[in-house]
This record gives C-alpha cells, structure tokens and sequence, in this order.
C-alpha cells in the first residue's frame, strides 16, 4: 500500500514537474517556438499568451484523456484538433470580452494556438496514455514551463527595448532603448544566447556526476599535452 | 448500407464530440459576444472623445454615402455625428482604413462641425513595424492633423511639422506608413465631404 502510494505521488510530480525545467518545452525541447519569437515584445502580452496556453493544454489534456479508451487510432489527430480548436476559441472569445487591450496586441496569435504543436504533442504523448490526473498535472506543469520561458524572453527584450519591465520604468533615464529588440531580430538573438546560458549552465551541472567515470580521463590527457606541445 | 454503418461505428466519437463542442462554443458566443460588441463601441467612442473634447452622444448619419477604395470597391461609410451633452453638433467621425506597410490599418477621422477642418486621428487597429511604422500613433505625426483643412492632404519629407496646414511632414524611417495614412484619409475624407455637401448635410463652405 505505502509503496504503490508513493509511486503515484511521485508518479504526479514527475508529471507536474517534468515539463517545468527538465523538459521545457521552449528550452529544453525547442517545440511550439512560433509564440516565443512573436509576442514576447512585452511581459503582459507575454503572461496573456502562457496563461492561454495553461487554460487550453490542462483542458485539451483533460478531456483527450477521459476519451482515451474510445479514439480510433487513425482518427486521433483529427479528434486531438477539434479538442485543441474547441477551447482556443473559447479562450479567445474570454480574452476578447474581459481583455480587449492584450487580445489586440496577441492578434492571430490566440487563434494560432490551435497549431502549437506543445498541445498536439502532450495530447499524443501523455493525455491519450494516462489518466485524467496525471494529464491535469501534466498539462499544467507543461504550460507553467512554457509561460516561464516566455516571461523570461520578454522580460530581456521589454528592458532593452523600452527600459520598462512589466511597463514599470526600470532604467535610468539615460538609457537609450534599443528598438532591434523589438523586432524579430531580437527575438532570435536572445533566444539564442539564453538558450546558450541554459546549456553552459546544465553542462556544469551535470560534470560532477560524472566524476567517477571522467576521472581517469584527465591523467590520460596531461601527459598528452606536453607531448604536442 | 453496410457502409453507413461502418461510417457511424468509426466516427461516432468525433460526431458526437463536435456536436459538444459546438455547443460549447455558441454558449460562450452567446454569453460574450454583447461585452465584446460593447468593448469594440467603448473603444471608438473613447478615441472620438479624445479628439472632439465635450463628445457624449454619437449619432449614426443614416444617409446612404457611398466610399469607393482605391481598388475600385464600393462601401458604405460610417459616419457619426457627435453632439456635446447638451445636444449641441460638436462635429463629425468616421472610420477609414486601407493598407499600410505591414498589413491593414483602421483609423477613425474626426472633423468640425461644418467640416472645414480635420480635428484629429487615431489608429483603431494596424500592424505596422514596432518602432518606426508604428509611430503614426505618435504625437508628432497626429499632432499634424488636428486644426488641418479638411481637404486633399500632401506628404511631404521636409518641413515644419508644427504648422496646421495640408503638409504633413514624414516620419523618418516610415515613409510608406506615412503615406498609407496620407492616403487613406484623402480617400474617405473628400468623398465623405463631397457627397455630405450633396445631401445638404453640411453647408458648401461657400456661406
């Protein structure tokens, strides 16, 4: 009993917190990078988008996993879509009515939430596999992942491009805003560099596990070095 | 018949489910779509209040004023007439739009009240560069509008953007959103004051 409990619970973190950090889906898997690139302009919009994204993964993954048993295997992408578009535009009718500000500057991008493929991904992968709790979780440690990555991208781009954060001025007055940052090219050049940070980051972590396999690895190389040298 | 049947055994699910979700999504229509429609109306009357100072109430003009685009579609305009509180004319908005650089752009015009003069615009929607096209939302570039004739306007790369004349001075980096702006309201504005002096709406401005 104990044991079984245990698993289940653990069972539920790792479906919660999977998507959060280890497979995150912007910097760890590099899917779903068109909301990344496009309206991370500003954190707001940004918040708007990952909030979207939380709403329509956790209920797409909910109810493609009350149906699992019933999907034919060749109409499941099909039954996945319907799923996907049916909340999108519940979602964007909400936002067009309670925020019409944020739904204006989003645009097309709420709609294209239908083609994230994060959505199609974790529906296929996990919510047509598992249970209705474990897909929850999944759905929303998932999003929580991706609205990260997003506020962190638009957070690096909001300053340089305006010197405000979360339109709260931040910089001094001096600062000369750096108007690339708003443009696709901005977008590009700092999700590059931090998706370079997160792997020199993760390289150095992962280096002291393992020591004991690498450890006979520098003796072989030093006495190499005088040797080209 | 065997066919229909195979048909119905394979594809229950998805009949019966976009049936659901069909009825999901009318509900929130129905249960939303009154706040968006008055999300959309707040929207232009804030702008309008903005350029025509005192504007409470707006009166959809009921004559038929025909607006024919560039591309030689015909439409019918929108005009509002707008009145202080106390029922008194303060002057006259309309929408227009057109193509800009980057994709479509909606503005909403606001004249006098014998349309003589341009009180100002405001951008309702557009998708211009962030940072150069973008900035016909600026001041500077509106700024140029208010207090301008109401007639053919003229854009030009240099000069004194501060003087209220037909000369509306570029912005740099812009010149294509510039003149798309340029351009759409002498398309909407001439044609509507034309065809409202036609219909007895307005004085000719010869009195």
């Amino acid at each position: 009993m104990a044991s079984s409990n245990g698993s289940a619970s653990g069972l539920y973190s790792e479906a919660l917190f999977a998507g959060i950090w280890r497979e995150n889906p912007t910097f760890r898997l590099m899917i779903g990078m068109c909301p990344p690139l496009a309206v991370t302009t500003a954190v707001k919009p940004a918040l708007t988008m990952g909030l979207s994204v939380i709403f329509v993964l956790i209920c797409s993954n909910l109810v493609v996993s009350l149906m699992r048993n019933l999907l034919k295997p060749h109409l499941r992408i099909i039954m996945f879509t319907v799923t996907i578009a049916t909340f999108v535009t519940v979602c964007d009718l909400f936002l067009k009515a309670y925020l019409p500000t944020m739904s204006e500057i989003l645009g097309a991008y709420v709609p294209l939430i239908i083609v994230n493929c994060i959505i199609i991904f974790r529906a296929e992968a996990c919510a047509s596999k598992a249970g209705p709790v474990v897909s929850i979780l999944d759905g929303l440690g998932m999003g929580v992942g991706f609205t990260l990555a997003l506020c962190i991208l638009s957070a690096v781009r909001e300053l340089l491009a305006t010197g405000h954060v979360f339109d709260i001025p931040v910089m001094p007055k001096a600062f000369v805003p750096w108007l690339a940052m708003q443009m696709p090219v901005g977008a590009f050049v700092t999700l590059g560099l931090i998706l370079g940070l997160i792997n020199v980051l993760t390289r150095k972590r992962t280096v002291p596990e393992e020591e004991p396999e690498a450890a006979p690895a520098p003796p072989a190389a030093e006495p190499q070095l005088p040797a080209t040298a | 018949m065997a066919k229909l049947r195979y048909f119905l055994q394979e594809s229950w699910l998805l009949l019966a489910s976009s049936f659901c979700f069909g009825l999901l999504i009318a509900m929130t229509n129905a249960a939303l779509s009154g706040r968006i429609e008055q999300n959309k109306a707040a929207k232009l009357n804030d702008l309008t209040k903005a350029l025509l100072p005192g504007a409470e109430i707006f009166q959809p003009v009921e004559a038929e004023i025909q607006v024919t685009l560039p591309d030689g579609a015909k439409e019918k305009a929108k005009i509002f007439e707008v009145l202080s509180g106390a029922n008194e004319r303060l002057g006259w908005s309309f929408n227009a739009h057109g193509t800009g650089f980057a994709g479509p752009i909606e503005l909403v015009l606001a004249v006098d009240k014998d349309f003589q003069k341009i009180m100002g615009f405001d951008v309702l929607a557009s998708s211009e560069t962030p940072g150069f096209g973008d900035q016909i939302k600026s001041d500077y570039y509106r700024k140029q509008y208010a207090g301008a004739p109401a007639e053919q306007l003229m854009l030009a790369k240099t000069g004194d953007p501060g003087v209220a004349d037909t000369q509306i001075v570029a912005i740099t980096g812009a010149t294509v959103s510039s003149e798309a702006v340029v351009d759409i309201v002498n398309t909407f504005l001439t044609q509507i004051k034309g065809q409202m002096q036609e219909k007895g709406l307005i004085g000719n401005g010869k009195q």
